[in-house]
């Protein structure tokens, strides 16, 4: 097989052709069996491994390691890519993995500590908050809050989405191979800004019912609507999107395709980005506008436009993955945090409807 | 009621639909009209290379929305201009359909230019390709297959990209270069040494001072039979090469054959349609020229089409202004440009001389004034060559101020660079604030001046 950047579009599976169709159900049937039936947990229990999930963290963090070793192949004559990828794999096998298999060998309660609401959408709600120690308590509601907020206001969503996640982690590593089917159009991107900021209504909403459920009295009305909804969360958005949707449609739509279109992390800390000191500059009039750098984003960003048009580019959605900079054969494009902000307004073409 | 002018463009690459675009922006009634034959959307004629490797797809390099000429109102014309009536202000295509103008503009660009050996392009089949339309990189495409030899003719910077894609794809890619080192034109002989090392790291047989005369059919392969050492003492030998396909990579010419007859200017040295300072062609009026077509006038004083991207750009969007009647007058600012050599990318801003080509030639003949420390009008050459891989940077300076900038294996803001000649920086100044010009990805090692960096009299 090859791996090579250079003949991407050559490798059958990295084409949209039957093949990669056939991946892609290979993938979402693994999903399905994973969250909707019992199936692997007699797997585990064959491994003697604590349950079905704690088999799905092993195949997670395995994908994770060969992907990343082929993403390293091929950009890791890169540091920010060689860096990058490595900080995904440890944060994952480390705390994605090792550490609740210990807690749980421990007979302790387990937790994924890199994780943090919205995106583990339960973890500020009241029961679970007051189930853990404090100390766990603080770190997640502290890491929401204002930890991973303050690091993208600093440093972009990249600092979360493309360093820590391990959602992005898969993305970046085994889902590698195919950023560059992510939809590039302008529909595309007027159907993300609604639904990725629909995901976020619903998950504050459902945080609202469920807080208020906490202070309510029993039997009212709020009890059963907080109980809908989480269960409706939870099956739609946690299981159906972010895991079979997600992690499914990579051979057809991207690596990114939750991350772009669901998940509600990334609502909110693109508008931070949007505020903060993380931009990509634009070197002026070297564009050749070749096109490897929108084909290579897998946010399906047009960084091209912004190339040709010499403006930087500050967009919510952006990961900071720093590919479309690694692809650019010209070095047009660079991620970058300043305080001075260059300027930065829409697009020429865009505006040219007259 | 009089009706809108009619633009008419022929070309629709960048200097074609810049032009356009820029002609909509001003004049929302106006008629415009794209003609081309090559594709019927703009796509990216740089990215050809990674089409033809699979890097990317022809649609991921067409530089604007699929609805670009549904959006502005352009009318799409697909078909090839037979020939010109500056008199009546038509076109006459191939297929017998005939246009009328009010204002014209030529955006065709260049086509390959052909290798000079009698009779080559009547062989069949045919074993000669080029690398700079569509159909040149379909038709290679189609005949380059693993386990081929090939001979990629010309040290330029088509050349080695081609050369790049067929030894990827698996062929035995041998890159003949007539000059003494790569790229003379704007490498000197140190920074060609490291692109040709690196070039033959990758497994590609690049020969320098090798000038081929003609060939040999045998069999089913081409021998070639050339002469080797420097161009002014060439010693005639045989190639010793005998390969499955050619390709022809020694420039382009402007695509101006059929304009021939039509009494619109063309230069006969360049082939590029002679203009006026707004691009206008100096002698049929209304009928303006763009991009790799059009003569300019270069910082040296010379004319002769400039064949790049973003001079394309630049003179599509300056001619469209001169034919709403602006007075414009194309200029070139001070020179800059950037390639990349298989994994080295290379930066350039500012007057470089033409140095390793002449220093080698002129090292050939005795009491030659360059290169050495014979002091050549105060011209001083800073260099270092960054160790453990194919990284170095080279700076020009003249009467104590910077002049030029050449960079391998590093990014560089071009922008900075021009900005410190315009401000005439002395070479200690810019020295030290070399980082702030820095373009790397994050977390790259910041320039530093090594032990081993060298100034010498000269450039
Ligand atoms: C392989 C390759 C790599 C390159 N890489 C770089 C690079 O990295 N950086 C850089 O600065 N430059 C690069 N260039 C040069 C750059 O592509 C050209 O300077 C640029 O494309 C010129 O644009 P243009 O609009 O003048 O003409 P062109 O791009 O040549 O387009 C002319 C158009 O006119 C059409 N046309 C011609 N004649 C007729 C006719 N009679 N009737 C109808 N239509 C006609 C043609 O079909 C074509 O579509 C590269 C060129 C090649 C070939
Ligand atoms: S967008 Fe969401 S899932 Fe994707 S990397 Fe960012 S936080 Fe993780
Ligand atoms: S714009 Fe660049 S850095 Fe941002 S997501 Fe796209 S490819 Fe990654
Ligand atoms: S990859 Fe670089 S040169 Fe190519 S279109 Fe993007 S910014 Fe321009």
């Amino acid at each position: 097989m090859q791996s090579g950047l250079m003949t991407t579009y050559q490798n059958p599976t990295q084409n949209r052709n039957g093949l990669a169709w056939g991946l892609s159900a290979l993938l979402m049937a693994f999903y399905v069996d994973l969250y909707f039936t019992d199936h692997l947990d007699t797997v585990a229990s064959a491994l003697h491994l604590p349950s079905k999930w704690t088999f799905y963290g092993l195949i997670y963090t395995l994908a994770m390691c060969i992907g990343g070793w082929f993403m390293l192949r091929k950009h890791g004559n890169s540091a920010y890519h060689r860096w990058r990828t490595i900080s995904l794999v440890a944060v994952q096998s480390v705390l994605g993995f090792l550490l609740p298999l210990v807690l749980d060998f421990l007979g302790r309660p387990s937790y994924y500590f890199s994780y943090f609401f919205p995106l583990k959408y339960d973890i500020l709600f009241p029961g679970t908050l007051k189930d853990m120690p404090v100390a766990v308590a603080c770190w997640f509601v502290f890491g929401s809050l204002v930890g991973v907020p303050t690091l993208v206001y600093f440093q972009g969503k990249r600092a979360y989405c493309s360093w820590i996640c391990g959602c992005g982690g898969l993305a970046e590593t085994f889902g590698d191979p195919w950023r560059h089917l992510s939809d590039r159009s302008d529909r595309a991107w007027r159907i993300e800004q609604v639904s990725i900021y629909t995901v976020l209504a619903l998950v504050l909403v459902m945080l609202g019912l469920v807080v208020g459920d906490a202070y309510a009295a029993d039997g009212s009305a709020i009890r059963d609507l907080a109980g809908h909804t989480k269960s409706f969360y939870g099956f739609a958005i946690g299981s159906v999107f972010s895991g079979v949707l997600g992690t499914g449609l990579y051979p057809l739509m991207g690596s990114r395709f939750w991350c772009r279109f669901g998940c509600p992390m990334a609502a909110i800390l693109g508008l931070i980005q949007k505020f903060g000191q993380f931009r990509i500059t634009v070197k002026k009039d070297m564009c050749i506008s070749c096109g490897n750098c929108s084909a290579y984003c897998e946010m399906g960003i047009d960084v091209r436009a912004y190339a040709m048009a010499g403006t930087d580019i500050r967009r919510a959605s952006c990961v900071g993955c720093g590919l479309c900079a690694h692809v650019c054969p010209r070095g047009v494009l660079k991620l970058e945090t300043r305080a001075a902000l260059g300027p930065h307004g829409k697009i020429e073409v865009w505006t040219l409807d007259l | 009621m009089t009706q809108p002018p009619h633009f008419v463009i022929v070309g629709n690459s960048v200097a074609g639909i810049e032009a356009a675009i820029a002609l909509r922006k001003r004049d929302a009634a106006a008629r415009i009209t794209v003609i081309s034959s090559e594709h019927p959307h703009p796509f990216a004629r740089t990215s050809l290379m990674y089409v033809f490797c699979g890097q990317l797809s022809l649609k991921d390099t067409q530089f604007y929305p699929e609805d670009l000429y549904d959006r502005l109102r352009f009318v799409r014309v697909v078909g090839r201009v037979r020939s010109i009536d500056p008199a009546r202000r038509t076109l006459h295509l191939t297929g017998g359909q005939t246009i009328a103008y009010d204002t014209l503009l030529l955006a065709v660009g260049s086509t390959a230019k052909r290798l000079p050996w009698p009779g080559l392009y009547d062989e069949t089949p045919m074993f000669v390709h080029h690398f700079v339309t569509l159909e040149d990189m379909r038709g290679l495409d189609a005949a380059a297959r693993p386990g081929m030899s090939v001979a990629v003719i010309g040290g330029g910077l088509v050349g080695i990209e081609v050369a790049e894609v067929l030894h990827l794809r698996g062929l035995r890619t041998h890159f003949l270069v007539r000059e003494p080192a790569y790229f003379p034109i704007a490498l000197d002989s140190a920074e060609s040494e490291v692109v040709a090392a690196h070039i033959r790291q990758h497994g590609v047989d690049c020969r320098t001072n090798a000038s081929v005369t003609a060939y040999r059919k045998e069999g089913g392969r081409v021998s070639l039979v050339g002469t080797s050492g420097p161009l002014d003492r060439p010693v005639d030998r045989p190639l010793e090469l005998s390969v499955d396909l050619v390709v022809g990579a020694i420039g382009v010419t402007p695509a101006t054959s059929w304009l021939a007859g039509s009494g619109i200017a063309v230069s006969p040295d360049t082939g590029g349609i002679e203009t006026l300072p707004n691009l206008e062609s100096t002698t049929a009026p209304g009928v303006f020229a763009a991009g790799d077509c059009a003569q300019v006038t270069w910082i040296d004083g010379s004319r002769r089409p400039e064949q790049l991207w973003y001079t394309a750009r630049d003179q599509g969007r300056v001619a469209a202004a001169a034919m709403l009647g602006d007075d414009v007058n194309y200029r070139r600012g001070t020179w800059y440009n950037s390639a990349k050599f298989f994994d080295v990318e290379y930066t350039t801003a500012g007057f470089i001389p033409y140095s390793a080509g002449s220093a080698a030639l002129e090292s050939a003949s005795p009491g030659s004034t360059s290169g050495g420390t014979s002091g050549c009008g105060g011209w001083q050459t800073w260099y270092q060559h960054v160790p453990g891989g194919p990284v170095t940077q080279r700076i020009v300076v003249r009467d104590g101020a910077v002049k030029g900038f050449n960079a391998l294996g590093s990014r560089w803001d071009h922008q900075v660079w021009k900005r410190w000649i315009a401000e005439r920086r002395p070479l200690g100044w810019v020295l030290a604030h070399m980082n702030e010009a820095r373009f790397d990805e994050e977390l790259v090692a910041p320039f530093r001046i090594l032990p081993t960096a060298t100034l010498v009299d000269g450039a």
